[in-house]
């Protein structure tokens, strides 16, 4: 039932509370919206103000000034789903002989996977599965350009892997930051990563534009915690998170169950499993908070190897487009202030989890990503990934002295307080190896015509940037003259 | 009949003198008519001559130069201080002599061109071509080989002169000027020189050599660039095929390949973009410009790596700056050539 104030903006609604039947059609639409609900179908106007006495007008009658309206106007949403498919597959494009995949065994260890690199690889099809029901792919990431989802291991992605074996190895945790260039290839470095931590027996958690949390087109409502500040929930966007981790992690989180009681709203059986937990989160919205925090704590207990359903597999978390939730969000609170984003629950788990705060006892990785392509203006987020140790340095102090500091600029306390300690990794161009051999890759797919001389590579290889692999793309698949 | 003419000439008296119609058509008739003589009426014995003869014969003289001398001579007057000197000398008779001279001579001007519309402009033509009469015997340098000089415009040496020269005048002055400045530089004799420098322009563009762009002592090079309204200023270093603009790389300062491309097109078309590292500096005017102005600056500035890239680049179309610019707004346009949409009334 709505009320005739706008809670978020505390202004007098434009139409009347809607009738009973009206709240019935509400529950099919979406849960929530900041357009009024009426708008989709605004009332018919008045047949006298409808009416004109055409006679009189003097505007200039041209049949261009008509507006023509051929074929059906698209649905809402339509646009929008049209826009964000993705398409993995090109049946035009010529299937790639002998292009080996991502297996478990060759992620696993570390000489295999060092024998990748410089090399394109393929997923296989069930990581294709997980890495989609993450969103890991993206729209304008070219997949629809090739046979199938393929992406060059590059030094960094041998890195990160070895890493991970290690962080696996030790039960440590690393926070890493990918900063760098737009096409440079920080998502699907993230993608990789998230590929080889699914091969590894990793549990996933990743949130795919990091923009949707903070730009007020989900739900929210204040809660209380222990502690007595105030956070902000969001149930359908936490609902549809919970969804996507049990879709990718059904394999590992079915074999896990719950290892301690929880406080939830309703009563669920002690030895669940947590893919089922998930699952009932997913579902109901306003069940998916409680079952957020009892997932996390189940996730954060420390492993019983020994006891059946009771191992905890390390976590990789990831995030990309952080830069939008390191600064205030398009919340509003009810002293109409501006609700920062660490205060949303989601983001403050993540931001937590980032700073090192909250440990992963088992072992994982937090990965965050910043987007150039959609960047927001965080300053003090700007500075700590542009100068990190300068940063750090600064931070601690707390005055920023950094050489790129806007004196008009404040500092983002918890900003600054986040990233003191997350590691910076700047993800640049390609190598010309490198470059050569995704090119080869893209001649090999028939999307790229002519002999791959080093004289070809070395000119897509400048004009790309310097090997900015999204621009590389752009100038040799897509570049048509 | 007498009265008549009375009466017409006081009429005539009356009448503004520039608007008066000829009547006496006989007071200018060239030669002596009989009409006088035989009419009688009363202004014979004024109206009559005598015998027709034959004028002096005109003596030609074959010195060309006869036109040429100075213009104007300060006639000494040497009468005077010599009376004061000498008042009771033998000579007294010469100093009558002289008056009587200085008496019966006109004031001559000085130079023969006096009567023409433009003295100085026909002095200046006769002092040059007597010149060349008489230099016309030396070597000269091919054509086209002379050192380049920018003579006077027109209009200053109009302004100068206070004279009405016409183009065509001129014309021939420059002709002159010309082929006196072809004369072997070995061997130009000084007063032709003298004489050349009075017709230059005080500034002479053409001395004003462009610095060669150099490859300095760390390998660099720089040259500038312009297109429409941009300028650049790219510094090339032999390197890996690295672009940096305004310090950022290629693909984040320009969005379209297009640009990107005619940024590096001095390199690219030469096979060269693997071998240089670009830093470039790009101000003023759109994209389009900016990237155009990069590559006339990144084709000069590799001209002094490589000067035998010349020829090459020029089929590239690097090495000529498109002086073209935005067409200015005419009044009455809507823009530089566009008009309003003609309305009837």
């Amino acid at each position: 039932m709505s009320t005739p104030i706008c809670l978020r903006c505390l202004r007098r609604s434009l139409f009347p509370p809607i009738s009973s039947r009206a709240a019935k059609l509400a529950a099919t639409r979406a849960a929530f919206s900041t357009t009024p609900s009426r708008s989709a179908n605004p009332p018919k106007k008045q047949s006298t103000t409808a009416k004109r006495d055409t006679s009189k007008t003097k505007s200039l009658r041209l049949s261009k000034n008509k507006r023509v309206v051929t074929g059906r106007p698209p649905a809402p949403g339509e646009r929008k789903a049209l826009r964000k498919r993705v398409v993995l597959s090109n049946s035009n494009a010529l299937e790639v002989a002998g292009l080996e995949d991502f297996t478990a065994e060759n992620v696993r260890r570390a000489t295999l996977l060092r024998q990748l690199e410089g090399r394109v690889v393929g997923f296989g099809d069930a990581t294709v599965n997980v890495l989609r029901a993450l969103e890991g792919f993206k729209p304008t990431q070219g997949w629809g350009l090739f046979r199938r989802p393929a992406s060059l291991v590059r030094a960094e992605t041998v890195e990160l892997g070895e890493m991970m074996q290690t962080l696996k190895g030790e039960k440590s945790m690393l926070s890493l930051l990918l900063a760098g260039e737009r096409g440079s290839g920080k998502s699907v470095l993230q993608l990789q990563a998230m590929a080889v931590a699914y091969l590894q027996g990793w549990i996933i958690v990743h949130i795919p534009e990091a923009k949707d949390i903070t730009i007020g087109h989900t739900a929210f409502q204040p809660v209380k915690t222990t502690d007595g500040q105030t956070i902000y929930i969001q149930p359908q966007y936490t609902a549809e998170l919970l969804d996507k981790i049990a879709q990718a992690n059904r394999g590992i989180l079915s074999d896990l169950r719950l290892s301690r009681q929880h406080q939830l709203p309703i009563p669920i059986q002690s030895n669940i499993s947590l893919a089922r937990l998930v699952e009932l989160g997913a579902n109901d919205p306003q069940l998916a908070w409680p079952i957020w925090q009892a997932l996390w704590a189940e996730l954060t207990a420390p492993s019983q190897p020994d006891k059946q359903g009771l191992h905890r597999p390390p976590v990789l978390v990831s995030a990309d487009g952080v830069d939008h939730i390191m600064r205030n969000s398009a919340y509003i609170d009810v002293e109409t202030k501006p609700i920062h984003s660490h205060e949303l629950a989601i983001v403050r788990d993540f931001t937590a989890l980032l700073a090192g705060k909250t440990a992963l006892p088992n072992g994982g990785m937090v990965l965050a990503a910043i987007s150039k392509s959609t960047a927001a203006n965080s300053p003090t987020f700007a500075a700590a990934h542009g100068h990190p140790r300068q940063f750090a340095r600064a931070s601690r102090d707390r005055r920023p002295k950094l050489p790129e500091w806007n004196p008009y600029d404040s500092l983002d306390q918890r900003v600054a307080e986040v990233m003191e300690n997350v590691e910076v990794k700047n993800v640049d161009g390609l190598s010309k190896q490198e470059a050569r051999s995704v090119m080869e890759y893209y001649a090999r797919s028939g999307m790229m015509r002519g002999t791959i001389t080093e004289g070809l590579v070395s000119e897509k290889w400048t004009l790309a940037g310097g090997g900015l692999v999204g621009e590389l793309e752009k100038g040799a698949v897509r570049a048509r003259f | 009949m007498e009265l008549r003419q009375i009466v017409r000439r006081a009429i005539t008296v009356r009448h503004n003198p520039a608007k008066r119609r000829v009547l006496q058509q006989c007071r200018f008739y060239a030669t002596p008519t009989d009409s006088g003589s035989t009419a009688g009426a009363g202004a014979g014995a004024s109206g009559q001559q005598g015998d027709i003869q034959a004028a002096a014969p005109i003596t030609f003289t074959t010195n060309s130069d006869q036109f040429a001398a100075p213009r104007a001579e300060l006639v000494q007057d040497r009468s005077r201080p010599r009376r004061t000197r000498r008042p009771d000398h033998a000579g007294g008779r010469d100093d009558h002599d002289q008056d009587l001279l200085l008496r019966r001579v006109r004031i001559v001007p000085a130079s023969p061109s006096y009567f023409t519309a433009t003295p100085e402009y026909m002095d200046n033509l006769l002092e040059l071509s007597s010149l060349l009469r008489a230099h016309q015997t030396l070597p000269m340098l091919p054509p086209g080989q002379a050192p380049r000089v920018a003579w006077k415009t027109i209009d200053q040496y109009k302004t100068e002169l206070a004279e009405p020269v016409r183009v065509k005048g001129y014309g021939m002055l420059i002709k002159l000027l010309r082929r006196l400045n072809h004369i072997h530089p070995s061997l130009m004799p000084a007063e032709v020189t003298e004489a050349l420098e009075k017709y230059k322009r005080h500034s002479q563009p053409y001395m004003n050599a462009p610095k060669p762009i150099e490859v300095n002592e760390y390998g660099v090079s720089a040259a500038v660039g312009r297109r429409k309204s941009s300028s650049a200023k790219a510094y090339l270093v032999e390197g890996t095929g690295e672009c940096m603009i305004n310090g950022k790389r290629l693909s984040e300062y320009f969005g379209r390949l297009h640009d990107r491309e005619s940024a590096v097109w001095a390199l690219k078309s030469t096979q060269r973009l693997d071998k240089y590292n670009v830093w470039a500096l790009a101000k003023g005017g759109g994209t389009t410009g900016q990237a155009e102005a990069i590559t006339l600056a990144v084709a000069k500035a590799l001209l002094a790596h490589e000067p035998d890239l010349k020829p090459a680049l020029r089929r590239a179309g690097c090495v000529t700056r498109d002086p073209r610019r935005v067409e200015r707004k005419k009044p009455g346009h809507l823009k530089a050539r566009k008009m309003p949409t003609w309305v009837k009334r």
